[in-house]
């Protein structure tokens, strides 16, 4: 039992700070999404969006390539000591990739539906553009970016396919509830892994919820 | 009050070349205005909107050279561009722009920097005090364009710009902005662009009046002076109203009338409205289409409101002809609606001594 505690208490803390991560590198880049008008928006916008539709392995492929002493990026953090393929920095990196596009998608949406005449008028009223933006921006697309977290906390919660790749599947190390789950399935602990799968589920549906709480409780305060 | 009124601080100098191309036309023009409050009218679609965002700084691709009150804002040639935040410039456009996540006080307060005399100042100009905590959602459309001046007159702005909505005849009286806007000019010294579609608003609170038609200036001078212009004749061609001001004189409980005088002296008699105090300043509208005008004296009329005037001038169209009198009494002029047919018969010429008659009913408080 304390083997499944350790086990939520890991595969949360990586969901939590891979959400914490992406926050502000993706308020940006939905940000910019939802205001930008010139040229090779489009690009843009598909590379970002491309960890959603390629297969999941195949994005932890062209990390493990990234990351190998051979390329630019892994000879870097070779050269400067820092280890991140098969440790806890991988699982992160990993959950980050997969869910960075689902926060930028919702976020952005919610950006595009603030009037940007709204944000001009914050200015005319002697507010800087980082000012309106937290103030009158921010606070309007509140409900996207709430749930865009949500998105981005449920789906790294599940990771599998991208983590399995760069960072193993190192019980006690790199190992999260979904890797957890498949490796039970394998080795015939089917009762171990539907308990792991119950907790996924309260895990899932109490992000959901309270999700859905704050958006709710906020429209009622607007409302009243 | 503190705030210096207009004619003590000196008019003040607004200056604007403006170049901005949008997709059927480019805004193309050069103005000075001098006066406290300058209409602006036009059709639909002739830029007036686009010039004031151009001014308040929220339209980049705008070019030229803007100066409010010496202070330069714009401009292209010497690589300057001050930032919206920088121009301190109030901007009321037509749906108001109230930031929808706070109340109306919360909006007012949104530009004051913690100026709480102003915010105070601004409540109170604005009669706002008894929305403070609604949501702009709930609030009607005039309520809404009260909170978004007093929001932008909380910002201490060097320049007030007001895109109307509500000034269609139409309207609900108690929806219209004007009477609060002429309480800012006289009592605030801030120079106010104003874009309306209504020419007696026009002719009641600007000085001066600019008419834009594809983005070009059509005409610009005293409104009286440009009632024959295309764009002001399309706007009076849905009515044109006679807006003025006067005090409250006596209450006839009996009689069913409250007596008013008009600025200047003309005295007017309109239904009884016993909330009003003696000595209250009112703000009066009476459709040009109301007033009747008679070349001899009119004896035995049912109508309250009998005097004499001159004809001054007669403006319009063969369909909308305006017959413009001056009350030999004094006080501004009124504009008569008639039709070509009953000046030809009646020979109405400027010069001419007319008699007016007005209902006290068609008397509008506003």
């Amino acid at each position: 039992m304390s083997n499944e505690l350790g086990l939520i208490l890991f595969t949360l803390r990586i969901a939590t700070l891979s959400t914490a991560l992406i926050l502000i590198p993706g308020l940006a880049a939905a940000l910019l999404l939802a205001r930008y008008r010139g040229p090779g928006k489009g690009g843009i916008e598909t590379v970002l969006s491309l960890p959603l539709v390629l297969p999941p392995t195949a994005v932890g492929i062209l990390l493990l390539e990234a990351l190998g002493r051979r390329a630019p990026l892994g000879g870097w953090l070779a050269a400067h000591g820092i280890e991140i393929v098969f440790t806890w920095k991988a699982v992160l990196l990993a959950t980050m990739v997969m869910s960075f596009p689902l926060f930028v998608r919702s976020a952005r949406t919610a950006f595009e539906e603030v009037d940007p005449r709204l944000v001009g008028i914050a200015r005319t009223l002697g507010c800087g553009a980082a000012t309106a933006f937290l103030r009158i921006t921010l606070p309007l697309a509140w409900r996207g970016v709430v749930a865009g977290a949500v998105l981005a906390f449920s789906r790294a919660l599940g990771e599998f396919g991208a983590t399995v790749m760069i960072a193993g599947n190192i019980p006690g190390r790199t190992q999260t509830l979904a890797l957890a789950i498949f490796s039970d399935n394998q080795t015939g602990h089917d009762d171990r892994a539907l308990r792991l799968v119950a907790i996924t589920v309260v895990l899932a549906f109490t992000a959901l919820w309270s999700a859905e709480w704050i958006t709710r409780r906020r429209t009622q305060r607007v409302a009243a | 009050m503190d705030h210096t009124p207009a004619h003590a601080a000196g008019r003040r100098l607004i200056q604007i070349a403006l170049e901005l191309p949008l997709a059927r036309f480019t805004v193309r023009l050069a103005i000075v205005l001098r006066e406290s409050v300058t209409a602006v009218m036009g059709p639909s679609g002739s830029g007036k909107t686009s010039l004031l965002e151009a001014v308040a700084g929220l339209r980049p691709r705008a070019r030229g050279r803007i100066a409010l009150d010496g202070a330069v804002v714009l401009d292209s040639a010497a690589g300057i561009r001050l930032r919206p935040e920088a121009r301190r410039v109030g901007f009321v456009p037509q749906d108001a722009g109230l930031f929808p996540h706070m109340t109306a006080l919360q909006n007012v307060r949104f530009g004051a920097r913690g100026d709480t005399r102003r915010i105070d100042t601004a409540l109170d100009v604005l009669e706002l005090r008894a929305l403070l905590g609604r949501d702009p959602a709930s609030l009607s459309g005039g309520e809404r364009q009260r909170v978004a001046l007093a929001r932008a007159l909380a910002s201490n702005p060097r320049l007030l710009l007001l895109d109307e909505p509500l000034a269609a005849l139409d309207a609900a009286l108690r929806e219209r902005i004007l009477p609060y806007l002429l309480r800012i000019r006289d009592q605030w010294g801030v120079p106010i662009i104003y874009v309306t579609h209504n020419v007696g608003e026009a002719i009641a609170v600007a000085g001066e009046l600019l008419t834009l038609r594809d983005g070009a200036v059509e005409a610009q001078g005293p409104p009286l002076q440009l009632l024959d212009t295309a764009s002001v004749a399309q706007a009076s061609a849905g009515g044109v109203e006679n807006v003025m001001r006067g005090e409250v004189i006596a209450h006839d409980a009996a009689g069913g009338i409250t007596s008013l005088r008009l600025v200047g002296v003309l005295p007017l008699a309109i239904p009884l409205v016993a909330s009003l105090a003696v000595g209250a300043a009112v703000t009066i509208a009476i459709r040009a289409d109301d007033v009747v005008l008679a070349t001899e004296p009119m004896t035995s009329l049912s109508a309250r409101n009998l005097f004499a005037a001159r004809v001054v001038a007669i403006h319009g169209s063969a369909a909308n002809a305006i017959v413009r009198c001056a009350p030999t009494a004094g006080g501004s002029a009124w504009l008569v609606r008639l039709t070509r047919s009953a000046i030809d018969a009646l020979g109405i010429a400027p010069g001419r001594d007319v008699w007016l008659a007005v209902k006290s009913h068609s008397v509008r408080l506003v």
